[in-house]
């Protein structure tokens, strides 16, 4: 893998990006209306996935009622296919899918009005298709996507990236080449502001390198936060358009 | 979105120089966060938006003008009134709220809603009405068997099942709300009860118009129950329709009149008819036996309007008795029922009913 | 968790008051650290953290044992973090998969393991064929917040204070001598990270937390239990002594500005060095403690040292 040359002399990435630029970045929502209340499918990149909400529903045991808020539910589940090689495992109890289970309940948790809803579930089930980095940023695009579809309240959006950086170059929105080959940050960006939701680093990158990592970071995922409004937006338009006519 | 999207550096607390080498975009020009930029960006997209709507997504400014009271969708902080989800802004005298494009049923009281029974439980039944939570059915809110004035006894709450019991299908009214929003519901009235001799069929409630009535018989001898909840039951129109629809002997004002009055004391202020036949199948009200008379040819009706109100709530399109008479009409060019929730078929059915009703606005 | 526990709301009540006040329950400074107490044991590898009343154990032992198939160079090295009841009625036994068991074993993982802390190709005998095997116990002994912080401490302690048996290589033939025969090796530590917690609270309304410009946020290190129940968000950096971020974990919670989450990182770094350097003399003192000892069976001649 290090023989690989992540960022050319010339300052172009393995996949020709430079070190600013996102990857593609293709949303729907309402993609599956039958079976949710709310869902949407990301392409980021190579990354495809699928995000429904249920709810806010009845919870389906008592001991899920709380009767001050709702009860948020997530369930990560990578499809054995979704790597160039087949996965032996499902992935369902991996502590590593637990954790990034925790993390996206807890990031939404504090985004989500919970308390709008008291007495009732609201269950977030995801599939990831295929998977090629930076793919905690992409499940929270997919979550903040498909809630907002949902129609249910929230305070902003969150909009997910991961930040590599490569000696003292950051580079945004890294695939899993990258990512296998340097340490990464993943970001989880609320709107518009600077406040970060969620903050990962998994590998070693020096403290003062920090601070410029998290820069663009920022900035990339305000970028990714307009892309998905913008999406919302036709989406909307659509619908109110139809809607006149009527 | 096809072309490079390349991030550029923001004014803000951090920043970075950026390389000069690198080629910027225009469109991709600084991404600022001060409030003067929010307001000209919705300008802007007001004026994109034609039918003069406009369309507010989470998190953003709807408004800085202390005056507007908040609703629901919204939420504040000092004079700023920030949208919670993604809809259209309503003003409402001084009331802003925002409405979401798409979310679950919210029941409202009067609301003429189907359901299905999901739970008994203690003097009370617990019904899926497509919403946020379950509905509530109490014993002392239906009619049962043997008049309307019976007091209810305690064999009454042991034999709970046999009135209605889990997967049950009913009709029923809004009669209230309780505080966290769930609702009560009653039957206490004969246009509602225990539904049977059809099928269900399933819209989003948004497409649901509130009217004056939810039940119409239509042509082929199809009675629909239009639940605001987006429920929908298709049935063979009974004796009780008929009497229902039919005009009793005076003029049509006063059927409205009455009918208004026959709220949720029941019965009593209908016509005489109405008040007999009911005595007569108040045993059968709660009967889980089908008519043994259903034809195959009522039997496929059902199915083609069920499968009209699909292509209907494909095209999203406001389902009403009018719209379903219309698009049954429009799809008798299709003789095979299963080919009407083909794609271009319910597009085509939409089409049509949408154009039916231009000409109709011209003509008038 | 089996049996949440619960705060009464007037206790909340007062400790959220206090926090904005200016002042914690303990009467610490929001950025002080509790006093870490480090005590060895009398075998190599046994070390015992005590941070308040929060008390962690680890142990490390080690064995020898076959390396992976894939990766031939490369010793084994586990680190198990089980809780039990022991530490406190809200954990169950034998049932880890709780969110924050999963998280405090994952950060831990992360930040000792993964980071390369220890020198896993050090730990390689024969290539292939055998390998050793370390494994680091921790138990937790009694809950009062802090226990990532606290076991990355003792695991890290226990690395470094952990000797394994000295072998030599015939081949493929292992001698393996005991330790009373042959002075034990140390292992490789590549770097020492630290792990430092940091809790947030929000003074306000979710609305001027989100909206606002204030960044009022309450920041606090080291929580104690009670602390820990009401917080509305965590950030654990780990840090080591050469300026490295080696595991950043804000998952999810209060959302909070960039620019202080860098000013946690800038004081976690200060915190770090003062731990290692507390690890380094306890060390040190230990050492002496068990070379006084072996001044009496060695045949040099005792110097004096002053």
């Amino acid at each position: 893998m290090s023989r690989l040359e992540i960022y050319s002399p010339e300052g172009l990435r393995l996949d020709g990006r430079r070190w600013n630029e996102l990857r593609r970045f293709e949303s729907s929502i309402n993609t599956h209306p039958h079976a949710s209340d709310g869902s949407s499918y990301l392409e980021q990149g190579n990354n495809k996935i699928i995000t429904l909400v249920k709810g806010p529903k009845e919870p389906t045991s008592r001991s899920q009622v709380d009767t001050n808020k709702a009860l948020l539910r997530i369930s990560v589940n990578i499809t054995q296919f979704s790597k160039f090689e087949r996965s032996k495992s499902s992935h369902r109890n991996e502590r590593r899918v637990l954790e990034m289970q925790t993390a996206l309940v807890r990031t939404f948790e504090k985004n989500v009005m919970l308390n709008l809803y008291p007495r009732t579930l609201i269950d977030i089930e995801i599939h990831v298709l295929q998977q090629d980095g930076g793919i905690m940023g992409s499940l929270l695009n997919g979550i903040t996507l498909a809630l907002i579809d949902a129609g249910i309240a929230m305070y902003d959006y969150i909009s997910g990236i991961s930040v590599g950086l490569y000696d003292t170059t950051p580079l945004l929105d890294v695939n899993s080449l990258e990512e296998t080959a340097m340490s990464s940050v993943t970001l989880g960006v609320v709107g518009k502001s600077e406040k970060l939701s969620l903050l990962l680093v998994e590998d070693k990158i020096p403290l003062d390198r920090m601070e410029t990592v998290l820069a663009i970071g920022i900035a990339g995922a305000h970028r990714i936060r307009d892309l998905m409004d913008e999406e919302l937006r036709s989406h909307a338009e659509k619908r109110v358009a139809n809607a006149s006519s009527r | 979105m096809s072309g490079v999207i390349s991030v550029v550096k923001r004014h803000g607390d951090f920043q970075y120089s950026v390389d000069s080498t690198n080629i910027q975009n225009d469109e991709d020009e600084d991404i600022s966060m001060s409030d003067v930029d929010i307001a000209d960006r919705k300008l802007s997209k007001d004026n994109d938006n034609e039918s003069g709507l406009q369309i507010v997504t989470p998190g953003e400014l709807v408004t800085d003008d202390p005056i507007w009271m908040r609703g629901h969708g919204t939420y504040f902080l000092d004079n700023m009134t920030y949208s919670s989800v993604a809809g259209a802004v309503s003003r409402v005298n001084r009331l802003l709220s925002v409405i979401p494009l798409k979310s679950r049923y919210s029941p409202e009281t009067g609301d003429h809603i189907v359901g299905r029974v999901a739970e008994v439980g203690n003097k009370r039944w617990r019904v899926d009405i497509g919403g946020k939570q379950h509905a509530i059915l109490m014993l002392g809110s239906v009619n049962l068997p043997g008049g309307i004035l019976r007091r209810k006894s305690e064999s009454d709450e042991l034999q709970m099942r046999s009135f209605l019991k889990e997967g049950d299908l009913l009709n029923a009214e809004v009669q209230s709300l309780f505080q966290d929003g769930s609702a009560s519901l009653h039957t206490r009235s004969l246009k509602y009860g225990k539904l049977r001799n059809g099928m269900f069929c399933q819209v989003p409630s948004s497409l649901i118009v509130r009217s004056k009535n939810h039940t119409h018989n239509l042509p082929g001898n199809i009675t629909v129950v239009l639940g605001v909840n987006g429920f929908i039951w298709l049935r063979k129109t009974s004796q009780m329709d008929l009497v229902r629809d039919a005009p009793p002997g005076g003029s049509t004002g006063a059927t409205s009149s009455q009918r208004s009055t026959a709220g949720p004391t029941g019965a009593v202020s209908l016509n005489p008819s109405i008040t007999r036949l009911e005595e007569e199948s108040s045993w059968q009200i709660y009967s889980d036996e089908n008519d043994p008379t259903i034809s195959s040819n009522i039997r496929k009706t059902i199915c083609r309007y069920a499968n009209v109100i699909k292509a209907l709530a494909f095209c999203e399109i406001g389902i009403t008795q009018e719209r379903v008479i219309s698009a049954y009409e429009a799809s008798m060019a299709y003789p095979n029922v299963g080919s009407l929730i083909e794609r271009e078929t319910m597009e085509s059915i939409g089409h049509d009913v949408l154009n039916v009703e231009k000409m109709r606005g011209n003509a008038n | 968790m089996a049996k949440e526990i619960e705060i009464s709301n007037s206790e909340s009540k007062f400790l959220l008051e206090a926090l904005r006040q200016n002042y914690r329950l303990d009467g610490r400074s929001f950025s002080q650290f509790r006093d870490v107490k480090i005590a060895f044991g009398d075998e190599y590898g046994d070390v015992t953290i005590e941070m308040g009343k929060t008390k962690v154990h680890c142990r490390i032992s080690c064995q020898i044992t076959q390396p992976y198939e894939d990766r031939p160079f490369e010793g084994l090295f586990l680190i198990s973090t089980e809780n039990s009841p022991m530490a406190g009625p809200q954990f169950e036994n034998g049932n880890n998969t709780n969110e924050d068991e999963v998280l405090i074993a994952r950060i831990i993982e992360k930040a000792v393991r993964r980071s390369g802390a220890l020198d896993i190709e050090g730990l390689c005998i024969v290539a292939g064929s055998k390998c050793w095997a370390v494994r680091a116990d921790v138990h937790f002994l009694n809950c009062d917040g802090g226990f990532i912080d606290a076991s990355c401490i003792a695991v890290m302690a226990g690395l470094l204070h952990f000797r394994k048996p000295d072998i030599t290589v015939h081949g493929e033939q292992v001698i393996m001598h005991p330790v009373d025969e042959r002075e034990p090796v140390p292992l490789g530590i590549l770097h020492v990270p630290i792990c430092v917690t940091f809790s947030f609270f929000n003074p306000m309304d979710t609305e001027e937390n989100i909206k606002g410009d204030t960044n009022a946020e309450i920041t606090i290190i080291d929580a104690t239990l009670k602390e820990e129940l009401l917080r509305d968000g965590v950030l654990t950096v780990t840090l080591n002594k050469n300026r490295e971020v080696v595991q950043v974990s804000k998952a999810g919670g209060l959302p909070m500005d960039a620019l202080s989450l860098m000013e946690c990182c800038r004081k976690a770094y200060a915190i770090t060095e003062e731990i290692t350097d507390k690890i380094t003399y306890v060390l040190k003192k230990d050492e002496k403690r068990r070379n006084k000892f072996a001044d009496l069976l060695t045949s040099e001649n005792a110097r004096e040292t002053s």
